[in-house]
């Protein structure tokens, strides 16, 4: 562990000194070219993230991943990824894409590679009120920051790291605008096209469906709503809204409500067999953002899954596990392990699989006067088991294009709860991001 | 004799008349005028500049229709390439690509850091959010002294230096209400930027809350141009890039 903290430090120092040495020689300018436009652009992202995790060997979690290996307390990884982005355009027309590449070497696993087209969309746009587009691409519905129970046809997000870019869905769309004067200042319309056939979105839901939705959107009295609905078809239908408001000029006020028709899960009860459960499911959230004078933001959020798991039933699943392993132990049957596996991919393993959460980020802006360093506290609870992480986060963005984050996770909770069984009790993290 | 009294009376009003005749409403229209026509698009490059010397820019593409729509394109660094900025009156909205949608900000936020803030960067017509309390003539300068006209404006008192020749800012102090200094700017290089319009290159500010720091903001390009409203939408933000 402490070579890996002095691994950090050392990539912190030489991150932070190398382009440092080269602003002293940078001077202003604002040449005409810089604004110049090209009918092509090209650009990117890259990306180290050097992560140590302090293991729980005794949590759920961990036996069932690691049941077959020995591990030690800590496990280092190194993350590298790399974002290629590009635009062709002429007149009306348009052509996107953006590539990701991840590489992960963990210090027992060795290295795995993904590459993936996160974006690639041909765009036509004859006015400024219509567009059209179609392809790979993220429609980003819902107000919240950590959680969005209305984004219904994208991948979900990560909450532990909320502006994270994901990878698209296949999808034809179109928007059409409107403005007018009066209370309603803003009326616009975006129908929905959403295949889900062979090597076509099929991780979606039922396959060979072509989906239809749609999302209206209102500027209503200086308060921005979204109406969205989505029809049955490879996922049942659901409908839902969202709403933004600013309270002051320093205060503003989101939700979303969601209603998802013969919602289906698999859930295990406490004799270990699975059911099936069927019925509506209503998720919902309600959060603030604040502004002080002396620049400290919050957030904070309040988040109801309709389709997440009682605390019963998450206790279910990891005594399951804790059978499983002593089974695994005692006569190297993996069975139960294996079936627990299938039942974390079926919904068990998701992000924030349960049913209420509390979400409070407190960022401050340039304390003591240093530009461009914003310290953060981010807590994520669990209401039904009252499991918790803290994330302290350092975050520095005065060199040009280079972005350094520094955090540490740290995973609270009891046995038998979400965090608690989480397979670390702590993770120490370093991005170092550049864009070109 | 009698028509001497007459002539006095007379030369006194001459004189009298034209500081009790300016109009500060009008006159502060006429600022806001001459700064920028009513609908335009324009490209701007923003420096924050720390103590030590070191400095950070972003250039913006700007659109502006009428008193209360504007909207700005981050065109560099790639850091912030396609971020776009939406201010519809008292509400605003910051679109980050990765972020994928519109999120509010407010007007005291800064979104490229430093000492400019939100408001300052998605200017409004002065007009449109202050009143004129009070105007002073200084020599060839004009003093107005303008309050907020709501709550939810950015200052609550600006005092505004205007150029009697030009009819153009030289300097603007923002106050609060208790007429504490929260900063202040510097109009600088007055130039022709084609179409009619001459106005300061150079804004520069100051804060005595950022000892030290200096934010700059300079007009490479202004031109009035007509826009239809559909572009001063949430919907609009991720395209402000096919205005250009």
């Amino acid at each position: 562990m402490p070579r890996l903290i002095r691994r950090l430090i050392l990539f912190i120092g030489f991150v932070l000194l190398l382009p440092a040495a080269g602003l002293a020689e940078e001077s202003y300018r604002f040449d005409i070219s810089e604004i110049e436009k090209k009918p092509y652009h090209f650009g990117g992202y890259v990306e180290l993230r050097p992560v140590a995790y302090g293991l729980d060997r005794d949590s759920a979690l961990y036996k069932l991943q690691y049941y077959d290996q020995n591990r030690g307390a800590t496990l280092e990884e190194w993350n590298a990824r790399l974002q290629l982005e590009g635009s062709y355009q002429k007149g009306m027309g348009r052509l996107y894409l953006k590539t990701n590449t991840d590489y992960r070497y963990a210090s027992f696993t060795g290295g795995v590679e993904r590459t993936a087209l996160f974006e690639g969309y041909g765009t036509l746009k004859p006015s400024d009120s219509w567009k059209f587009e179609i392809g790979k691409k993220n429609l980003k519905w819902g107000k919240g920051y950590a959680w969005n129970p209305v984004n219904f046809l994208d991948r979900a997000k990560d909450p532990n790291d909320p502006e994270q870019s994901i990878e698209g869905n296949i999808m034809a769309t179109m928007d059409y605008i409107r403005s007018f004067d009066g209370p309603l200042k803003t009326l616009s319309f975006t129908p929905v096209l959403f295949p889900v056939y062979d090597h076509m979105n099929d991780g979606f839901g039922v396959n060979n469906r072509l989906n239809v939705g749609g999302k209206v959107y209102l500027l209503l009295y200086d308060t921005d709503l979204d109406l969205i609905y989505v029809v049955d078809g490879s996922r049942t239908a659901r409908m839902g809204m969202d709403f933004s408001r600013n309270i002051t000029t320093s205060f503003e006020i989101h939700g979303e409500l969601a209603h998802i028709r013969d919602d289906r899960k698999q859930v295990l009860d406490a004799d270990g067999v699975v059911h099936s459960e069927t019925r509506d499911a209503v998720s919902g959230l309600i959060g603030v953002r604040h502004l002080t004078t002396f620049d400290l933001t919050t957030i904070f959020e309040y988040y109801h899954n309709g389709t997440g798991f009682s605390a019963d039933a998450m206790e279910n699943y990891f005594g399951f596990i804790e059978r499983g392993y002593e089974l695994y132990r005692t006569t190297g049957s993996a069975r139960m392990l294996t079936g627990a596996q299938n039942l974390a991919a079926g919904g068990y393993g998701r992000n924030n699989p349960m049913e209420d959460y509390l979400y409070l980020r407190l960022s401050q802006k340039e304390p003591l006067d240093i530009l461009y360093f914003t310290p953060s506290l981010t807590t994520m609870v669990n209401l039904n088991d009252r499991s918790y992480s803290i994330t302290p986060e350092l975050l520095y963005t005065g060199i040009t294009n280079l972005e350094l984050r520094l955090r540490f996770g740290w995973i609270r909770g009891g046995r038998e709860t979400e965090f608690g069984e989480k397979p670390n009790d702590y993770r120490l993290e370093l991005r170092a991001g550049y864009y070109f | 004799m009698r028509k001497m009294k007459w002539i006095i009376v007379f030369l006194s009003l001459l004189i009298a008349l034209p500081v009790y005749a300016i109009d500060g409403t009008a006159l502060l229209k006429q600022v806001d005028r001459n700064l920028s026509p009513d609908s335009y698009e324009s490209y701007r490059k923003l420096i924050n500049i720390e103590p030590d010397g070191k400095k950070k820019e972003f250039t913006l593409f700007t659109v502006k229709k009428g008193i209360d729509k504007v909207a700005s394109l981050f065109i560099a660094p790639a850091s912030e390439k396609g971020r776009s900025t939406l201010r519809l009156g008292d509400n605003m909205w910051l679109f980050i690509p990765n972020v994928g949608k519109p999120i509010r900000i407010t007007s005291l936020q800064s979104v490229v850091g430093g000492v400019f803030n939100n408001a300052d960067i998605l200017q409004l017509d002065y007009a449109a959010e202050y009143d004129v309390e009070k105007v002073e003539e200084k020599g060839g300068e004009y003093l107005l002294y303008v309050k907020a006209k709501t709550k939810t404006v950015a200052y609550d008192r600006l005092k505004i230096w205007a150029d009697k020749k030009n009819v153009l800012p030289t300097k603007i102090e923002c106050l609060t209400e208790a007429n504490m200094l929260i900063k202040t700017l510097y109009f600088k290089e007055v130039k022709s930027f084609g179409g009619g319009i001459t106005r300061p290159a150079v804004i520069e500010t100051d804060s005595p809350l950022y000892k030290g720091y200096k934010s700059v903001m300079i007009f490479a390009g202004i031109k009035k141009r007509d826009f239809k409203d559909e572009v001063f939408t949430l919907t609009f933000m991720p395209n402000l890039e096919s205005l250009r």
